[in-house]
């Protein structure tokens, strides 16, 4: 599986850019994340906002979260999400967030 | 004609013939031991068109794309199987009809067909032994079954003036290889032909069920 | 597989993981208790393999494995190959003729007696059956393009699923695969969304349509029995993207519909398609009838999923051993209905931007659907344009298959997807419009590996944007 650089580090990310290790991720890394698979030439505190919380719902709950807690918890309607990450939530977001490949077609 | 000629263009073809057609009822048994399963959806097309159309499939090269984009491809397919024709009707007309190959015309019909299907054979054979894919997946029975008739519809060609006067070699090369490729056919691959109306018909069965064949409107090309 | 021959291949040599399915195992878990979900045990898999072999092959499929005569006719109708023209194991007959040996050396006759002339041979050991599970798994989407190809009528893709389902009851799968089956088993879909998600979703949706049409009249019912329709959804609407249903919900409503979503039963995908596993596609999908009986609704509509339509539309009703009673019809068809009646009203203005449509492999190939996406486009769209080849000859999205659920073979598939790629480009289109949720992204995974400027769209999202809303709809 590939490895990317962060902060000097390699990290491992598998065949799709999600990280291997959920727990090697850092702030570091999502911008890198964001940048490489997102094309996010930096993150806004908007971007922040749904990153942080689904980073604390993934370390509390080991799932990541809906869509809908996800607009719930930030007060962004659906639209936002996607303008914020193309790729939508769980490829886009989720991935930013360090948190492995949802199962499934997806 | 000597009593073997005699022999290769009687008893020996009825005793593979019977031969080949005892052990095509046993195939044929073998494959319906395997079990079907009917369809409990409303139908959204026609079975029987879809089976029908399936089962035309040989000739209709436009339909496929695969056939559509091999012209040439499909043109030796038709040149080969008619030669394979030709020259089974010859072992028939040979021993119980022989008057009609005494009209010249006929011969040389029979003898260009078979002589047409013989250079496809060339042909195929050696994009068997050159192509990556095919020499991939190719088997030893692959191989033998078409150079098997590649040399018979040779003897057939020798063979079609059917003048045992002249050398009766042609004449038993011709009945004996016949002979053991009606033997040898059920164990190879030659007998594609009995599958054909099976995967045809299921296949066009369920396509037809569900309405994806026959196609309503062709695959358009760029123009 | 006695002399190994050195070809080229790029099927890709990944490991048998079974991480998850022994905590499957671990945490007890009912499917795999009871026998429903199989997981991998050291023993005679081979034996076991061929017992379920011999065991289940229907006559379709035994004629499909005797009739090819290895002419390569397939070979350049399949996306792997075609992108990868030195690799014959790439080839649709390549492919079949490895399970195809099988059943030449251990069911048919010539190749019991001499396997070595009909090349016929069986599986070695486990590690025989793990570089078969990387074939049919991860360098075939099962899209049936050969199948349509074939002078024979050989049917690849349904090789390939049967081979898949062998490999299923041994556990020897992809662990994406053993994870959505366990997901599906255990939840009653493919996502393990819950109950209460689902509810919400709804709920949030039917609040985001009454904003936007400024009525308090919209609803999403749950359970309400005798409805013209029972609308069914794919999983990944309530996880990950709902607008869909927003759609669906603002469309029925302005066609006045009579229509529920059941509490249970409302997954119409299928991952029994994929793993080869009819026993969880007669669960699945037996689930979808029986809330239809259960609440006496007249038809079931089917939003809009490829394998999904297939599997709840055409497989389902013959895994379940169920008789079909009530129509069951894509959504894009009863939009198509509403159309032809007048029950809605479209501006096809809205939609400016050119549109290009591709076909997925389980509604065109495996289904009937090919002019009616086609018909809603035209009446939706400004400027509506075909890419080439279409239709039934079109080339499957890469996704598909279940592969999006296993990563490990991405890399080969958006190899494949070069001829996707070039078909889209070559269009000039914006948008690119499908009716599968599997395809929507199979097609994301394209445009962003090849970097296309396209989008991709759905029906419903198209319809929903032309829809033009009568003022007694609304507030």
């Amino acid at each position: 599986m590939p490895f990317v650089e962060s902060e000097g580090r390699p990290v491992e990310v598998n065949e799709e850019g999600f990280l291997v290790r959920p727990e090697e991720w850092t702030e570091e890394m999502a911008k890198h994340l964001a940048r490489v698979e997102e094309g996010l030439a930096e993150l806004t505190p908007e971007h922040w906002a749904v990153i942080r919380y689904i980073r604390e719902y993934y370390l509390d709950k080991k799932l990541a979260p809906m869509v809908r807690k996800m607009c719930q918890a930030t007060g962004f309607p659906l639209m936002k999400i996607y303008d914020l990450f193309p790729s939508g939530p769980a490829k886009g977001a989720c991935k930013v967030a360090g948190l492995p490949k949802p199962d499934g077609c997806v | 004609m000597s009593a073997l000629l005699r022999l290769f263009e009687n008893e020996v073809q009825i005793a593979a013939l019977s031969f080949m057609a005892v052990v095509y009822v046993v195939r044929l048994a073998w494959i319906f031991r395997f079990k079907t399963r009917r369809d409990r959806t409303f139908a959204a097309g026609d079975e029987r068109a879809g089976a029908g159309y399936s089962l035309m499939n040989i000739a209709m090269p436009g339909a496929m794309e695969s056939t559509r984009k091999r012209p040439f491809f499909y043109a030796q397919f038709v040149i080969f199987h008619l030669g394979v024709a030709a020259a089974i009707a010859g072992t028939f007309i040979i021993p119980y009809a022989p008057g009609l190959f005494r009209h010249a015309v006929l011969v040389r019909l029979f003898r260009a067909v078979v002589g047409a299907a013989f250079v496809v054979g060339l042909i195929r054979m050696g994009r068997r032994l050159t192509n990556p894919v095919l020499r991939t997946v190719s088997s030893p029975d692959d191989y033998f079954a078409l150079a098997l008739l590649i040399v018979w519809f040779a003897a057939a060609v020798l063979a079609m003036p059917n003048r045992p006067e002249q050398g009766e070699a042609p004449l038993i090369a011709y009945f004996g290889l016949t002979a053991f490729f009606l033997v040898y056919v059920p164990f190879s691959k030659i007998c594609h032909y009995l599958y054909y109306p099976f995967t045809r018909y299921y296949l066009g069965r369920s396509l037809g069920h569900r309405g994806a064949l026959p196609p309503a409107v062709k695959a358009k090309e760029p123009a | 597989m006695t002399r190994r021959r050195k070809v080229p291949s790029a099927v890709v040599d990944s490991p048998l993981d079974t991480r998850t399915q022994a905590k499957a195992k671990e945490d007890r878990l009912p499917s795999v208790e009871d026998g429903r979900l199989m997981t991998y045990e050291a023993g005679d898999n081979v034996g076991r393999f061929l017992a379920l072999l011999a065991g289940r092959i229907s006559r379709p499929l035994a004629v499909s494995m005797t009739a090819c005569v290895h002419c390569g006719l397939c070979a350049e109708s399949c996306h792997y190959f075609l992108t990868h023209p030195d690799d014959p194991t790439m080839t649709p007959v390549w492919k079949a003729d490895q399970i195809r040996k099988v059943f030449k050396r251990y069911v048919d006759w010539t190749g019991r007696i001499a396997p070595w002339w009909v090349k016929a041979a069986a599986p070695e050991g486990d590690e025989d059956l793990n570089r078969l599970k990387n074939i049919v798994f991860g360098s075939c989407s099962a899209c049936r393009r050969c199948t349509y190809n074939c002078p024979m009528g050989v049917d690849t893709g349904l090789l390939v699923r049967f081979t898949r389902g062998l490999l299923t009851e041994l556990g020897i799968v992809p662990e994406g695969v053993f994870n959505v089956s366990r997901d599906q088993w255990e939840t009653g879909n493919q996502m393990a969304v819950t109950e209460d998600d689902y509810l919400e979703t709804l709920a949030w949706m039917r609040d985001e349509v009454r904003t936007e049409l400024g009525t308090e009249a919209v609803e999403i019912p749950v359970d309400k029995p005798d409805c013209d329709v029972l609308y069914t959804i794919n999983p990944r609407e309530i996880k990950f993207d709902p607008r869909s249903i927003a759609y669906a919900a603002k469309i029925f409503h302005v066609a006045g519909e009579s229509w529920t979503m059941p509490k249970w039963g409302w997954d119409q995908t299928n991952f029994g398609l994929f793993s080869g596993d009819d026993r969880l596609g007669a669960y699945v999908a037996r689930n979808v009838y029986e809330a239809a009986d259960r609440l006496r609704a007249k038809r079931i509509v089917i939003s809009e999923c490829g394998h999904g339509y297939r599997s709840t539309r055409w497989e389902g009703y013959d895994w379940a051993g169920y008789d079909q009673k009530r129509p069951t019809e894509s959504v894009v068809v009863t939009l198509k209905r509403y159309l032809e009646e007048g029950r809605i009203d479209v501006d096809p203005s809205r939609n400016a931007e050119p549109v290009t449509f591709h076909d997925s492999c389980n509604i065109a190939r495996s289904g009937d659907l090919v002019e009616e996406p086609r018909e809603v486009l035209r009446r939706v769209c400004a400027d509506f344009r075909e890419m080439h080849p279409n239709r039934r000859e079109n080339f499957c999205c890469t996704g598909g298959g279940g592969l999006l659920s296993m990563a490990e073979y991405r890399p080969l598939r958006l190899e494949s997807a070069k001829i996707k790629a070039d078909q889209l480009r070559a269009t000039g289109a914006k948008l690119v419009c499908t009716m599968c949720h599997n395809c929507v992204d199979g097609l994301n995974d394209v445009i962003k590996h090849y970097q296309i400027p396209m989008k991709v769209v759905q029906v419903l999202e198209l319809v929903s944007n032309a829809l033009i809303v009568p003022p007694r709809r609304k507030a």
